[in-house]
């Protein structure tokens, strides 16, 4: 089994990456393949408490790096799927606990047992920016339909492009508000893409239910209801390489709306 | 020095570095804390073979920061010779600190937390240990087999007289090491037999001293003669709020007055006491002391571990942070049979 290694980056912090991480990983599982998430920020990590495994940590990636124990040993199991590890980063230590060389060769062991490899990057460019691209091949940028967090997108990508490594690189676009969009106080989706001219995998609709599912430590996507959770559900399934539409994420208001939508989608005007 | 640790003084071991950097490293961390600022330091190095030039830089760290190399300690001849150049005195600091018995025992803690861990991670079907509540343990007490119950009444009478147990004490100090080794050389079979007589037994001897005994685990004499040594080890006194990422080992006790928040750890060779809310990893008897305690005013620990036992949080147990409230009733965490449990910390 060769595994595909995905970093996901974004430059701006607080833009969703680790969301978006523990989102897309909890989903590829659900559909039955073999996962494991790679948390590099090390000393600010997050990606546990989303995922409720924080608990159950008792050795990270710079154990494993300095050989107190072995790879298979750091690997926490999720509580639902079996499918789907975690490899914790260290709390108590900084981003030079790890080389590139060494997150590279951690990636290398782990394609041979995992179909996917999502690497959770710390925000800026640095030091730790440059570990989590180390050893992927693909790379999922996330941004917000903000001008600082777009900015920052453009510079990832920029950086991206001059790694050889990096085959392809997808945007992800978080926190999408249509109101806002309709009342042209927030970018667009296509603006956003024309900015970037990059190939969009997803548009994730703001939902108030990430902020439970994180203190929960739930990751959206096992909500049904959730439109979030839908989203995130279909970017796993483009990484699969099924072809899924784009979702309306215009919410029908009443009565009128629904049944306005409901004829929209039999005359086929629905894009 | 007589006492066993330095006065107004602590030793750093950092016999596990094999780079000048890693030394360097660990010491600035350690002496970085307020509490080592202005002390006598002891460094305990291990084979790592230091130039003088490389041995001046870590003194000029260690007088940076106020404070004074008292002694090293060290298996290189070659640092030897180094220290001999700077005047600095060598000394061999393992006969002076007072090992307890239970710490040659390292190789087995290790393993067996392997093997916890193995049970814990490895193995999906199996189930997971959590933290035993004051409520559980009674559930734990029923799961006695009835027949012990005879065994208790023929242990009775000779468990009562205080005289006797005076007696025991006084052997426990001759007899520990053997005793150490027979716990070890036991099957876990022979050691649940034995901690289920002994368990049945304290009940009784609970009921006739008044004393609080009802968290003792193993072997009584063992108990005493284990908190005698954690009396003597060195105690290592913080007082302020320890942040996520930050981390403390000792080899003696820790006494934080003062929050122990998520994402930070305690390691400590003693007992750990927080007075505050424990909400990080405290591993508390990390050299194998299986009488080893934490004690916390408030318990939110994410994992606990004493000597080779661990547990962690129960999933379902959701709060994202502790309210901080006027009333907390401490609590005290130690192993009873063979799992770590919380109690309150009941008035005595």
């Amino acid at each position: 089994m060769s595994g595909r290694v995905i970093v996901i980056t974004s430059g701006k912090g607080g833009v969703g990456k680790t969301t978006t991480n523990a989102n897309i990983g909890t989903a590829l599982a659900k559909a039955g393949k073999k996962v494991v998430m790679i948390d590099t920020d090390l000393g600010l990590r997050n990606l546990d408490l989303l995922l409720g495994l924080e608990n159950r940590i008792v050795y990270t990636i710079v154990d494993v790096v300095e050989e107190r124990c072995k790879l298979k040993q750091a690997l926490v199991k999720d509580k639902k799927n079996p499918n789907l590890c975690l490899l914790a980063a260290a709390q108590t230590r900084d981003k030079s606990a790890v080389t590139e060389e060494q997150l590279k060769d951690i990636c290398e062991k782990l394609k041979k047992d995992f179909d996917f490899i999502l690497v959770d990057c710390p925000a800026g460019i640095e030091q730790g920016f440059q570990n989590a691209v180390a050893g992927a091949s693909e790379a999922i940028v996330v941004t917000t339909p903000e001008m600082s967090a777009v900015r920052d997108a453009d510079r990832i990508i920029g950086l991206l492009e001059s790694k050889e490594e990096i085959k392809s690189y997808k945007l992800l676009l978080n926190r999408v508000r249509p109101n806002l969009i309709k009342s042209n106080d927030m970018m667009s989706v296509d603006d956003v893409v024309e900015i970037l001219s990059a190939d969009l995998i997803g548009i994730i609709p703001e939902d108030t239910g990430i902020i439970t599912s994180t203190n929960k430590g739930e990751p959206i996507v096992n909500d049904e209801k959730s439109l979030a959770g839908k989203a995130y559900n279909n970017v796993a399934r483009r990484i699969i390489g099924e072809d899924v539409p784009f979702l309306d994420l215009e919410e029908p208001k009443g009565v009128m709306a629904k049944l306005k939508k409901f004829f929209s989608g039999l005359t086929g005007k629905e894009k | 020095m007589d006492k066993g640790y330095i006065e107004n003084g602590f030793i750093v071991d950092v016999s596990n570095a094999n780079k000048t950097s890693e030394i360097i490293y660990e010491l600035s961390r350690i002496l970085d804390l307020p509490d080592a600022q202005s002390k006598k330091v002891c460094l305990k190095l291990g084979s790592v073979n230091l130039t003088s030039t490389e041995l001046t830089s870590i003194k000029a760290l260690v007088e940076s920061m106020n404070s004074e190399i008292e002694f090293i300690s060290t298996s290189s001849d070659e640092t030897v010779k180094s220290a001999e150049d700077l005047n600095i005195k060598v000394s061999f600091l393992e006969n002076k600190v007072p090992t307890p018995e239970f710490n040659a025992d390292q190789e087995k803690v290790n393993r067996e937390l392997e093997k916890a861990l193995d049970k814990i991670f490895g193995d999906e079907s199996s189930d997971i240990k959590t933290f035993a509540q004051e409520e559980d343990l009674k559930k734990l007490k029923e799961e006695l087999p009835s027949e012990d119950v005879e065994k208790v009444a023929n242990i009775k009478p000779e468990a009562i007289t205080p005289e006797h147990q005076m007696e025991t004490i006084d052997n426990a100090e001759v007899e520990t090491s053997e005793k150490v080794e027979n716990i070890s050389a036991n099957t876990s079979d022979e050691i649940k037999e034995e901690l289920e007589n002994f368990n049945s037994q304290l009940e009784n001897a609970n009921k006739i001293e008044g004393e609080d005994l009802e968290d003792v685990d193993f072997n009584l004499d063992d108990l005493r003669k284990s908190l005698r040594e954690t009396e003597k080890l060195p105690t290592l006194y913080i007082q302020r709020t320890l942040r996520s990422g930050q981390s403390i080992t000792s080899d003696g006790n820790i006494v934080i007055i003062g929050d122990v928040n998520p994402g930070s750890e305690i390691i400590a060779k003693g007992d750990i006491t927080v007075w505050g809310i424990l909400g990080g990893i405290a591993h508390a008897g990390s050299a194998g002391n299986q009488y080893a305690r934490i004690r916390a005013l408030k318990m939110n620990a994410i994992q606990l571990r004493i000597a080779d036992v661990f547990a962690r949080r129960p999933d379902n147990i959701n709060i994202p942070y502790i309210q901080k409230t006027d009333t907390f009733v401490p609590e005290e965490a130690c192993i009873r049979k063979k799992q770590i449990i919380i109690h309150k910390i009941h008035e005595s």
